[in-house]
């Protein structure tokens, strides 16, 4: 069975890179399930497609990725969130961890750095 | 409320995150000039598209990358977009002011509180800015194309 992929960020380019990565064949098979622009649209998602894993971009429009987090982990307990996101202090790592998230990924990043991050959301 | 200029050590914070974006995310060097302070008689250094990050919380102002539409086509060929419209150049020129930005967390912490990116064309007049002090320019070279951050922060004493 496919692994269920969400990817939240509100940069198309972002979004692309890391779909593209899906490909990599350290990687388990994949179903993109979704992208989304903001919080707003990855709570939408996740309700009706119902991800195994997502990843999380913190500073958004409309509702930003902690909010998200906090709702994906009252309704979609059973998702593991990766952060993807610029915000690179450790107390903003730790606050989305507490909130529910597994990992956190720093831009920028390398491809090989998103893939052994992935390998390690999915593990 | 007291406010107090950047300082050489918050200036190096920002020629890092410039150098960590073109290597990570390109693999290839960027050469990060030295920063001067954008006086009155400086050209303006709005170019073809520019990527707006609005700064509060401890800190007032903003942070603007300015880059030519060469640099970003090649940049997102080099992180393997196979589209180079307009659009897409706003999307990354946004998202690499966003990445500069939040890696200036690890030096001043979360109280840099940052926005989503705006991004906006050369056409479209800077905004009426919101620090008091004068701004700092940071000129690049990537490949062959010139581009800068100009960091125009007030931050609280």
């Amino acid at each position: 069975m496919k692994a269920r992929l969400l990817i939240v960020d509100d940069s198309m380019v972002i979004r692309n890179l890391i779909a593209r990565q899906m490909l990599d064949e350290r990687l388990p098979p994949i179903d993109l399930v979704g992208l989304a622009g903001d919080g707003e649209q990855a709570l939408a998602i996740a309700l009706s497609r119902k991800p195994d894993f997502i990843t999380m971009d913190l500073t958004m429009p409309n509702m930003d990725g902690e909010a998200c987090i906090e709702r994906l982990a009252e309704v979609l307990p059973g998702a593991r969130i990766m952060v993807v996101s610029a915000l690179s202090d450790k107390a903003t790592a730790l606050r989305a961890v507490s909130k529910g998230a597994h990992g956190f990924l720093h831009k920028p990043f390398s491809e090989e750095q998103l893939v052994v991050a992935l390998l390690e959301l999915m593990s | 409320m007291n406010f107090r200029a950047l300082n050489h050590e918050d200036i190096e914070v920002f020629s890092e995150a410039i150098s960590a974006f073109f290597l990570n995310m390109t693999h290839e060097s960027a050469v990060v000039r030295t920063a001067y302070l954008l006086d009155g008689s400086s050209a303006p250094l709005w170019s073809d598209f520019n990527g707006v990050i609005d700064v509060s919380g401890g800190f007032r102002g903003s942070i603007t990358f300015s880059a030519p539409h060469g640099m970003l086509s090649q940049v997102l060929q080099a992180i393997g977009e196979r589209e180079h419209s307009v659009d897409r150049c706003l999307d990354v020129v946004g998202e690499i002011a966003n990445m500069m930005s939040g890696r200036a967390r690890r030096h001043f912490g979360e109280e840099l509180a940052i926005s989503p990116p705006s991004a906006r064309l050369r056409t479209l007049p800077p905004s009426v800015p919101r620090a008091t002090g004068v701004p700092f320019a940071i000129p690049l070279r990537w490949r062959a194309h010139e581009a800068n951050l100009v960091v125009h922060l007030d931050i609280r004493r």
